[in-house]
């Protein structure tokens, strides 16, 4: 639900890009790190599991970032403001579930990337400097290849329904 | 999200957010709302640039009230229904804090609903938070004061017979000078509700539509999706009448600032006195009892 950003992505530099992408990347970190935490509570190993993987790769996108931030502009201070930063490529907290399949769990990703994409495409928009415009295009780009590596993920899993996991709870009594 | 323009550069920590996590681990169940409160009042105290340790977040008790043990700010878990009068002498005591009560809608409206108006009346300077997901979350599902009528609940296998409480409605009423909802689905706009609750000079309240996925079932989200609208910009916030409409309207609820109006806090009132009293000297105390001796 959390759609509207703020940013005047015309005045945006090549810092600021790469500051925004790193917070972007660090937030969906933080994110699938709860939902392991969440998850491995539960005893959902196998979503757990999956979600340690996305905590890995979004960390391997924030350190590459990293790297080009500090190449191009050292310890420069960051103009970009982190705290209301949130959910671009994060999933939201209510897409969790106590007894999650794989499937869900990647379902869950794959929707995530989706978003991410767009934010980038929505971006590209009104972009003006034409580093920046590289740096948005080739994260968008990445995005495309992050679904496409989690519908592998799904085309792996045994076809058939999915199990009924709702069953292995109490039923909500309102419903 | 902001670009902070060039002349205003601000340092900021990268997981700035971060600043206010504690080494304890959430325990709700995954897909609470209460996540999402907790990851917007983050942002919103990293917006704020307020130290943790100015800060002190004081609930009940309940699955909601298990958040400050997830702060690394000051903080209690006092006992349930009685947020606010703790925050309250905290608040006279050490009026340099940021002190924010917060408590589950069974705590706030139930046991502690006869503390609201009082703290309304006082205007307290501090935000109160309540995490509403119409039922007692924490003892298993039982109804609570918002329970909607003809909701079937663990006490209410046919239905439940009363009308719910209208939290919105009831803040206005007391008189509270700062009414707010926001939803848990919305971390965002949530956290920007939170800092204007946070830097209101006097009592502000959030009702915050937080869905309980285990006793109300996932729907509840979707529930309040479909329901929720954010409140027309040209709302006049300072219209006590308009904001009784929009807090009562049947259909929609309404998300955003529902009423704002400044007038003097507890602390500003209480300084003026103690002024006023020292103008006039050290009284004489004995003197002043020994009108009360039969
Ligand atoms: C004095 C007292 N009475 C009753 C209880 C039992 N009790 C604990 S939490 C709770 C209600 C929780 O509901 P709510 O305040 O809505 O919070 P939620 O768990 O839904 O977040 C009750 C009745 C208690 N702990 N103390
Ligand atoms: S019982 Fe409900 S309110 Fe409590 S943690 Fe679980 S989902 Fe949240």
């Amino acid at each position: 639900m959390s759609t509207s950003h703020t940013i005047d992505f015309a005045a945006l530099t090549l810092q600021d890009a790469l500051d925004l992408g790193i917070l972007i990347e660090e937030d969906a970190r933080e994110r699938y790190g709860e939902f392991v935490d969440q998850l491995e509570a539960h005893y959902t190993e196998e979503a757990a599991a999956f979600f340690r993987n996305m905590v890995r790769n979004e960390g391997k996108h924030r350190d590459w970032l990293t790297k080009r931030r500090t190449s191009l502009f050292g310890a420069a201070p960051s103009r970009v403001d982190a705290s209301m930063l949130v959910e671009i490529e994060a999933p939201e907290f209510s897409e969790a579930d106590i007894f999650m399949t794989l499937r869900q769990a990647l379902d869950v990703a794959l929707k995530a990337e989706v978003r991410a994409y767009r934010f980038f495409a929505d971006a590209l928009k009104h972009v003006r400097d034409p580093q920046v415009r590289e740096l948005f295009t080739e994260l968008r780009d990445e995005e495309v290849e992050h679904q496409q590596m989690v519908q592998r993920e799904i085309d792996k899993l045994p076809p058939g329904p999915e199990p009924d996991t709702r069953g292995q709870a109490d039923e909500p009594v309102g419903h | 999200m902001d670009v902070t323009p060039p002349a205003e550069v601000v340092e900021r920590r990268i997981n700035a957010r971060q600043a206010y996590r504690s080494d304890l681990k959430p325990v709700w169940c995954p897909g609470c709302g209460d996540y999402s409160v907790l990851t917007a009042l983050f942002a919103a105290l990293a917006e704020l640039q307020i130290p943790p340790h100015q800060i002190a977040l004081i609930s009940g008790i309940g699955c909601s009230s298990r958040l400050p043990g997830y702060a690394a700010t000051y903080g209690l878990n006092t006992i349930h229904g009685r947020p606010i009068p703790v925050a309250t002498g905290l608040k006279s005591a050490r009026p340099d804090l940021t002190v924010i009560a917060m408590a589950g809608d069974g705590d706030a409206l139930s046991i502690g609903g006869g503390h609201f108006p009082h703290a309304a009346r006082r205007n307290i300077g501090m935000a109160y938070f309540v995490m509403d997901n119409n039922v007692y979350g924490l003892t298993k599902g039982q109804t609570s004061p918002t329970t909607p009528t003809g909701e079937q609940t663990a006490t209410s296998l046919y239905g439940w017979p009363e009308d719910p409480a209208n939290p919105l409605g009831l803040a206005l009423a007391y008189g509270v000078s700062f009414v707010a909802q926001g939803v848990a689905g919305d971390v965002k706009g949530l956290a920007r509700l939170m800092v204007e609750a946070i830097q209101w000079p006097g009592f502000a309240f959030i009702e915050i539509l937080s869905p309980c996925v285990t006793w109300r079932g996932k729907e509840q989200y979707d529930v309040i999706r479909d329901r929720a609208r954010p409140i027309p910009p040209e709302h006049d916030v300072t219209d006590l009448a308009a904001a009784f409409r929009y807090a009562h309207d049947p259909e929609h609820l309404y998300v955003g600032v529902h009423y704002r109006q400044r007038k003097p806090t507890f602390q500003e009132r209480v300084t003026a006195l103690q002024q006023k009293a020292a103008a006039k000297g050290a009284g004489n105390f004995d003197r002043y009892l020994a009108k009360f001796r039969a």
